[in-house]
């Protein structure tokens, strides 16, 4: 694997737009390529908002540090250009785009990374959808669906993992994808993940989540814990083992004890 | 005894006048002559709405309408051979898919008309109002601004009774299929010029009919108004589908009186899209007249620049048994603006009534307004009846989404009126109108 980061990011701080308090307070990471990484924290520590900075969510405001993908600086680009630039963030919540199907979704976003003035083939693009949607073990029907209206949370996360199969990210961010799903669903999205990964072994992985169940499903290589906006531990795996026993209390401590310091 | 207070006749102009009625009727059967001398009287007794009746209160005639500027087409020239017509009317009809027939009307004159020979070996009839006048006297007589739209129903359906130039009569015999639409295509082109023209369809019991009538015109430096009235009569057990795709020009005022009357166990369903004019008004009304009756009525626009639309629908359960859905949806750019004025009539004896109307609006501008006015009056019982109404901004959180997959703002927010008023189209079978359509709102998604 490469050397140098996918992604790097250095005492990055951010806060609510129009707001004062600042969430993020100083979060350092690197990623590499083909790497998997788990962010982990209980509610309110910003781990989500440093997955919405990263895609650049208009709600949040960076106030300092800073963040390279692939060389460039992120914090410099819209959220457009990052998308086309291969960051990708699957959705907590995904948004119903009413009248839109999936696939006609898919081809213009496929669309809006070439040059103006080139036309994606519409035949080339039909068998790279039904090509994914077979890896992923979906009926194509699937794609006819307009966009998360009136779908299942299970059939909203696989959409979100096709969306990632078509679009190839070099770093695909999943913001809690795993909150709300049964088992079954859980499954689905970490299979997801874990076929294209094997697929295409340079893609790297930011996983967010707040239960150490979905890494039972997807191995990290690096799990990180993060408590009031910063990052207080990283390890291997066997960090997040320790958090399923004894949750994250020993962190809001340590973090207490830090602050008063 | 007191004298009458002499009211000044509202709207009767130096050229919009009785001579004008007496130019049209002359040389006419006694009976049409006398059907449009009553409509003028009733034109001349009615005063002109004002803001300060509730179904014109967003829309000030007295400042969008000036009847004075205007003069009465002249009954147009009688024959313009396919070469002279408009490259703009050329598009359209090849935009069609197939037809069962046309019907081309250039300035408010039919210019010509086709019929398959299937078609007319099945009795069915296609023609111009003026030729049928003559042809087909007994089915004018009994239908023709007498039983859907007659003139007392107001002072500009009494205006395009006295006045109306020519138009189409479409008429299916019974048990009569006609698998493909009938397709009326208009053009007018003359500022400063009112135009009243009809449209008579008249489907008899168990027949199917399929009528699409479309209305395009150049900008107009000074105004253009087009008046028409489309009647539509379901026989029993028959099937309707209309569609109307209003195109004109900005400077064009086009208002448009639609009544359909449905039968016992009939199926009517319609689609109108309004795109083009800087003003339209239309008045929508169907009578669920018979026990059985449906009616599932569409509606689509998409204003942009300072255009003002203004729909007044009406749902009129008459009879029990009969259901009525009404989706109208619409988009508003720059400093457009719309009114959705709908009601859901149930008369007392209409049990078991199942009826509909929803208005979504969605406004892409600081500028853009959107009145939604959804009402009901229920005088039955037993009955299942619902409305809704929503205004609304582009969602931030639905073009973060797609902005996070790649798509530019412009291209987000495209994407969202695209589907918003695709799901109108998606409601109706493809070929007829939706992908003409589609073409339309692309263009005007450009200009976004």
């Amino acid at each position: 694997m490469s050397d140098a980061p996918i992604l790097k990011t250095a005492d990055l701080r951010a806060k609510v737009t129009d707001e004062e308090i600042e969430i993020l307070k100083g979060v350092d990471l690197e990623i590499r390529p083909g790497e998997i990484h788990a962010i982990m924290g209980p509610n309110g520590s910003g781990k989500s908002t440093l997955a919405k900075v990263l895609a650049g969510h208009p709600g949040y405001e960076v106030t300092g540090g800073s963040a390279f993908f692939d060389g460039q600086d992120l914090l410099e680009l819209e959220t457009d250009e990052r998308a086309r630039s291969g960051v990708f963030m699957a959705f907590q919540y995904p948004v119903a785009i009413p009248g839109v199907s999936i696939a006609n979704f898919l081809r213009t976003a496929l669309q809006a990374r070439l040059e103006d003035g080139d036309e994606l083939d519409l035949f080339d693009f039909q068998d790279i959808l039904l090509e994914r949607m077979e890896l992923l073990e979906m009926s194509p029907s699937f794609a006819e669906r307009a966009v998360n209206d009136g779908f299942s949370g299970g059939e909203k996360k696989r959409n979100e993992i096709l969306q990632m199969a078509v679009l190839e990210p070099a770093l695909a961010i999943m913001d809690e994808t795993d909150s709300g799903l049964d088992i079954d669903a859980l499954k689905v999205v970490a299979r997801g993940v874990n076929t294209l990964q094997k697929e295409r072994p340079e893609m790297a992985v930011l996983l967010i989540t707040h239960y150490q169940r979905l890494l039972n499903y997807i191995q990290p290589d690096f799990v990180h814990v993060i408590v009031d906006g910063r990052i207080v531990r990283s390890g291997g795996p066997e960090v997040a083992l320790s958090l399923e026993e004894g949750g994250y209390r020993e962190y809001r401590q340590l973090q207490s004890t830090v602050s008063a310091a | 005894m007191q004298a009458p207070a002499a009211r000044p006749l509202e709207g009767v102009t130096a050229t919009i006048n009785a001579a004008a009625v007496e130019r049209l009727a002359a040389g006419e059967p006694d009976w049409l002559a006398e059907r449009r001398w009553r409509a003028w009287e009733a034109y001349e007794r009615t005063p002109l709405p004002t803001t300060r009746l509730e179904e014109w209160r967003y829309t000030d005639l007295s400042r969008k309408l000036d009847l004075d500027a205007l003069s009465p087409a002249a009954r147009g020239p009688r024959g313009i051979s396919p070469e002279a017509w408009p490259p703009e009317l050329h598009q359209a009809m090849r935009e069609d898919w197939d037809a069962a027939g046309h019907i081309v009307e250039i300035d408010g004159r039919v210019v010509h008309a086709d019929l398959t020979s299937e078609a007319r070996a099945q009795g069915v009839v296609l023609a111009s109002l003026r030729e049928a006048v003559h042809a087909h006297p007994d089915l004018l007589r009994e239908h023709l601004a007498a039983r859907a739209i007659p003139p007392d129903q107001g002072k500009f359906s009494a205006l395009n009774a006295a006045l109306w130039t020519d138009g189409t009569v479409l008429f299916v015999p019974r048990n009569v299929t006609l698998p493909l639409p009938v397709r009326i295509t208009r053009w007018v082109s003359d500022p400063a010029t009112a135009y009243f023209t009809r449209t008579l369809v008249i489907g008899e019991d168990w027949s199917t009919v399929s009528v699409v009538e479309e209305i395009l015109s150049p900008n107009f430096d000074e105004q253009a108004f087009f008046l028409s009235a489309t009647e539509v009569l379901a026989g029993d057990n028959s099937t309707t589908h209309y569609a109307s795709v209003q195109r004109m020009g900005l400077g064009a005022f086009h208002m448009a009186l639609y009544r359909s009357l449905v039968g016992r166990d009939a199926r009517t369903d319609s689609l109108h899209v309004t795109l083009g004019a800087s003003t339209a008004r239309l008045d929508l009304n169907s009578e669920l007249a018979a026990p059985g009756a449906h009616s599932h009525i569409l509606g689509l626009y998409f204003g942009n620049e300072d255009q003002h639309f203004d729909h007044c629908t009406s749902q009129n359960h008459a009879a029990p048994h009969a259901t009525s859905d009404l989706l109208y949806k619409g988009a508003l750019d720059d400093a457009s603006g719309s009114v959705f004025r709908g009601i859901i009539r149930v008369s007392p004896g209409a049990q078991r009534t199942d009826a509909y109307q929803t208005n979504r609006n969605l406004l892409l501008s600081e500028e853009a307004s959107a009145h939604a006015l959804p009402n009901l009056e229920i005088e039955a019982d037993d009955v299942r009846c619902s409305h809704g109404a929503t205004v609304g901004q582009l969602e931030e959180e639905a073009l973060f989404y797609l902005q996070s997959r790649g798509l530019s703002r412009r291209r987000a927010e495209r994407l969202v009126v695209r589907g918003f008023l695709q799901d109108v189209l998606q409601r109706r079978p493809p070929g007829s109108v939706t992908e003409k359509v589609t073409r339309a709102i692309e263009e005007k998604l450009r200009a976004h």
